[in-house]
């Protein structure tokens, strides 16, 4: 009975394994021989099919001549590099000196760059290889070594294209993982900045380092993000928000639990916050986590503005965002429902510009809400080369002639317009994507029960809202729960003198930011001097 | 307890105050003003913070005993298996009713103030709705969610109290004591249910941070409710006058129908309403969370979500069946419930603090806890 079971067992077990996919066939889990030819078989049938493997056959030394292969994928390996630094110093070389060429001897005597590592599996062989390694097979050695020559082929550091900035710093990251991890290096000259491995996919391998400052990390943060992402068992990623999808804390929600960047100064202001950020390779957005509603609202340009400037504008921004949430159903509740809110000019005047709309005003909101979407949505996906024409369809056709139609009235678009001009001053992207989808909701419970749905249902979202929490941050911090020290960066931006204290939900591992006093004041003058020196003393 | 929620001093005194203020703001001023005429200003303040001091002393004395229990949790404890089980009943039950009250007493509102023509068991359906996604999601999400909702509906009352001053006529308040002490004392009964409403105190205590700023809490409610109900009143007063404010069904929502600034900032009832709405779902949804941790512990259930449900539909029943008419529920109000209210609020918690004192129930837990 027991036996019969344990088979079962195993055979579930075995279909287990199998239905796992297979993605080292056969011979990558075995060791490497010492036999040139062999290995160069074996090579040949993993790369089967890889034609821009290349297998370049030479001999090392002059005198005392050892075959060696050098094997690479073409278009990762600098050919320079590979001329220079491997293949000239060891085919001029007289003789090796030891029975065996050593990464010791490599690295001290041939090989000028770079670190070499010297693997004896082939299933870290051949994943180095294809990481951009160059291996180096010698006769009678039954392992690899294995030679960094990257080829430099990523893109320069370039200008942000999603998170513009006047005033402040022009540079953006890139998909080139080194790079970016370098702006970041270049803006935090201290040792505290972690940098850790993780790795995820398992076909794209993509490499993620995690990245926070010791000490100041919220914590237990960096434990909790490492757990989250090695739980993730796929077979690829490809941007950022994969990763969002697979650690968020609550996977139903229509709000984003992350906060992504392209900007290295908001990320390192991140980081000096008690966040943490993951920085994915091959793509130029970063994950910083943990986030809030606030924080979402707070352009790096804040900080870079006067304050009051940059408090009034980001005041200009939270009127915006609810602007392009409840706009068109605020319009459409007090249309239908209480009219008795509008002076009466306003209200005949929008009275008389409805007449002969043949659609409630629902209906009108949806044609021309929806139309901006398309809009909009094109906008993003054609060509450049057809932007012209895409805007003046949009402008006048779509505008204008919705009007002279009468489809739609000239209060609809102006509320369309308004409403979708304000949801492009939401700095986080992922936040002006949510605001987009809840309008709609909203303006089906205006137009059944008004302002009470509306209100209804605004209550609703706080209620989730509320519930929300990113990483053990409530959503709303600084203002549910309410923290005092903590709205002086929320609607509005304070002095930067008066900042004493990180925030307090993240920031509370080394809470103090700065010296207390820094409040500046003029010169003090000969007389105030002496005034100064007589009371004191 | 239920939750492993955690609820802070602030917020503590935030929902104390949209539990008293978001439904008495409409029903209370008009019978106290038809009892107790111009010097109704008094009447709103004296009577009912005396009777709710004695509320939140006795809630608290007995919830300092019982820290980590709510109320119907220790009842069996204190006053024996079978008479404790019949109390929580008792209170579980008055808790639905009184929530079938507050459910009917906002859509009655709703109802009158903007939407006539939508039947009432609609707007029970939305209000009641909402406010039990609030209690599913536990005490802390509503703490949280009153603590963005209570400022805007206290600067809704300051606001409208602010743009009505121009138009107050001192003379409305005299001659001052016509009638005696009594129609002062007899009038401030009318909002005893309101303000005795602290004594949810018995079923929030055990989620508090700081066990010891609950009194600081209570006496802060005592106080800014205080100001804030006398405030209303004789605003309302000082413009409307004694004789029309007593015929009004909800003289502070006249009040706002009533402002008109420069003759282009008027008539924003509506939006005054819809912030008032707000703080009477937040109510209820402190409500609904009451109900279902009292049901739960009554019934020895772990889990006080699957009580929501049944609670919601009692309610809409309730509400829909006991008060079908505007009379019927203000009857129901100022003739029933302060009786009620008194039973339940004032004498069952100091009878239940007497006997756990006599029967030395309780009480050490904290002393230990707190090292």
């Amino acid at each position: 009975m027991f036996q019969w079971f344990s088979r079962l067992f195993n055979l579930i077990k075995k279909r287990h394994k199998k239905s796992y996919p297979e993605l080292l066939p056969g011979k990558e889990n075995r060791v490497l021989s010492s036999s040139l030819e062999k290995n160069k078989k074996v090579i040949k049938g993993i790369f089967n099919r890889c034609d821009d493997l290349v297998i370049r056959e030479f001999m090392i030394g002059r005198k005392k001549q050892v075959r060696a292969m050098a094997v690479f994928f073409e278009p990762l390996v600098n050919p320079d590099l590979l001329h220079h630094i491997l293949l000239h110093p060891l085919m001029s070389v007289e003789q090796i000196p030891l029975p065996e060429i050593t990464v010791k001897w490599l690295e001290e005597n041939i090989i000028p760059n770079g670190k070499i590592i010297e693997k004896s599996r082939w299933a870290e062989v051949t994943y180095h290889i294809t990481t951009g390694l160059l291996g180096l097979f010698v006769e009678g050695q039954p392992s690899a070594l294995l030679i960094s020559a990257l080829e430099k082929n990523s893109r320069q550091i370039d200008q942000p294209t999603a998170e513009t900035v006047i005033r402040g710093p022009a540079d953006a990251f890139n998909e080139d993982l080194r790079k970016n991890i370098a702006l970041l290096r270049k803006r935090l000259h201290t040792s505290r900045l972690a940098v850790e491995d993780l790795e995820v996919g398992e076909v794209t391998k993509t490499a993620v380092k995690l990245v926070y400052l010791k000490g100041y990390v919220m914590e237990g943060l960096a434990e909790e993000i490492k757990k989250r992402v090695r739980r993730i068992k796929v077979d690829s990623i490809l941007g950022s928000g994969q990763i969002e999808e697979y650690i968020q804390d609550s996977p139903y929600s229509p709000f984003n639990h992350l906060d992504i960047t392209e900007r290295p100064d908001k990320l390192t202001a991140a980081l000096l916050e008690g966040r943490a950020a993951l920085i994915i390779d091959n793509t130029p957005f970063c994950l910083i986590i943990p986030t809030t509603l606030t924080s979402q609202f707070q352009s790096p340009e804040d900080y870079y503005n006067r304050y009051w400037f940059a408090s009034f504008i980001r005041l200009v921004r939270w009127l915006a965002a609810l602007a392009s949430l409840f706009l068109p159903s605020l319009y459409i509740a007090i249309i239908t429902f209480h009219q008795e809110l509008l002076p009466t000019p306003l209200l005949m005047s929008i009275l008389v510009s409805r007449e002969g709309i043949p659609f409630p005003a629902l209906v009108e909101a949806l044609i021309m809400d929806v139309i901006f979407e398309v809009l909009h949505e094109a906008g993003v996906r054609l060509p450049r080369a057809f932007g012209q024409a895409v805007s003046i369809v949009g402008a006048i056709v779509l505008g204008q002639a919705a009007v002279s139609a009468g489809l739609a009235s000239a209060p609809m678009v102006i509320i369309i317009s308004i409403t979708a001009i304000a949801s492009f001053t939401i700095p986080s992207i992922p936040l002006a994507n949510t605001v987009r989808i809840l309008r709609f909701p909203f303006m089906f419970a205006a137009s059944s029960f008004g302002l009470l749905g509306v209100m209804a249902l605004l209550l609703l979202l706080t209620f989730h809202l509320c519930s929300l929490r990113s990483f053990g941050v409530p959503y709303l911090s600084p203002l549910a729960p309410l923290s005092f020290s903590d709205l002086k960066d929320a609607l509005v931006r304070a002095p930067a003198w008066m900042m004493l204290l990180r925030p307090q939900q993240t920031g509370y591992a080394e809470p103090k930011r700065q010296a207390a006093g820094l409040k500046p004041h003029p010169p003090l003058t000969r007389e105030k001097v002496v005034n100064r020196g007589r009371r004191n003393g | 307890m239920l939750e492993k929620a955690q609820i802070g001093s602030i917020q503590l005194l935030f929902l104390f105050l949209i539990l008293e203020g978001a439904t008495s703001f409409l029903y209370a001023p008009s019978p106290t003003v038809r009892i107790a005429g111009r010097d109704s200003w008094l009447a709103i303040s004296l009577m009912p913070s005396v009777y709710a001091m004695l509320v939140v002393w006795v809630g608290i004395a007995l919830a300092r005993r019982f820290p980590f229990q709510v109320l119907t949790e220790y009842l069996p404890e204190v006053a024996g298996k079978i008479p404790g089980k019949l109390l929580a009943t008792g209170y579980t039950c008055y808790f639905i009713m009184l929530t079938s009250a507050i459910l009917s007493q906002s859509s009655s509102f709703v109802q009158i103030a903007i939407l006539r023509q939508t039947p009432p068991l609609v707007l029970n359906l939305i209000l009641s709705g909402v406010a039990a996604c609030g209690a599913y999601l536990g005490i802390e999400v509503i703490a949280r969610q009153n603590e963005l909702v209570w400022p805007l509906w206290a600067f809704s009352i300051v606001f409208l109290a602010i743009l009505a001053l121009k138009d107050i006529n001192c003379e409305n308040f005299l001659p001052f004591l016509e009638n005696g002490v009594m129609p002062v004392v007899k009038g401030g009964t009318a909002s005893f249910v309101y303000r005795g409403e602290a004594f949810l105190v018995l079923m929030l205590y055990p989620y508090l941070k700081q066990k010891n700023e609950a009194a600081k809490a209570a006496g802060l409610y005592l106080i800014i409710t205080t100001l804030f109900n006398a405030l209303a009143i004789s605003v309302t007063l000082g413009v409307f006058g004694d004789p029309v404010t007593s015929h009004m069904l909800f003289p502070y929502y006249e009040l706002a129908r009533y402002i008109s600034i420069a003759r282009f900032f008027e008539r924003f009832q509506s939006l005054i309403v819809v912030i008032w709405i707000a703080g009477t779902i937040v109510k209820l949804a402190g409500f609904y969370h009451t109900c279902s941790i009292a049901a739960a512990t009554t019934l020895g259930s772990s889990n006080q979500r699957l009580f929501l449900l049944p609670i919601t539909v009692i309610t809409l029943l309730g509400s829909s069946l006991l008060y079908d008419n505007f009379l019927k529920l203000v009857n129901f109000l100022f003739k029933v419930l302060p009786y009620n209210a008194v039973a339940f609020q004032l004498l069952i918690p100091s009878l239940i603090l007497l006997v756990s004192a006599v029967r030395n129930k309780g009480g050490k837990q904290l002393g230990n806890k707190r090292t």
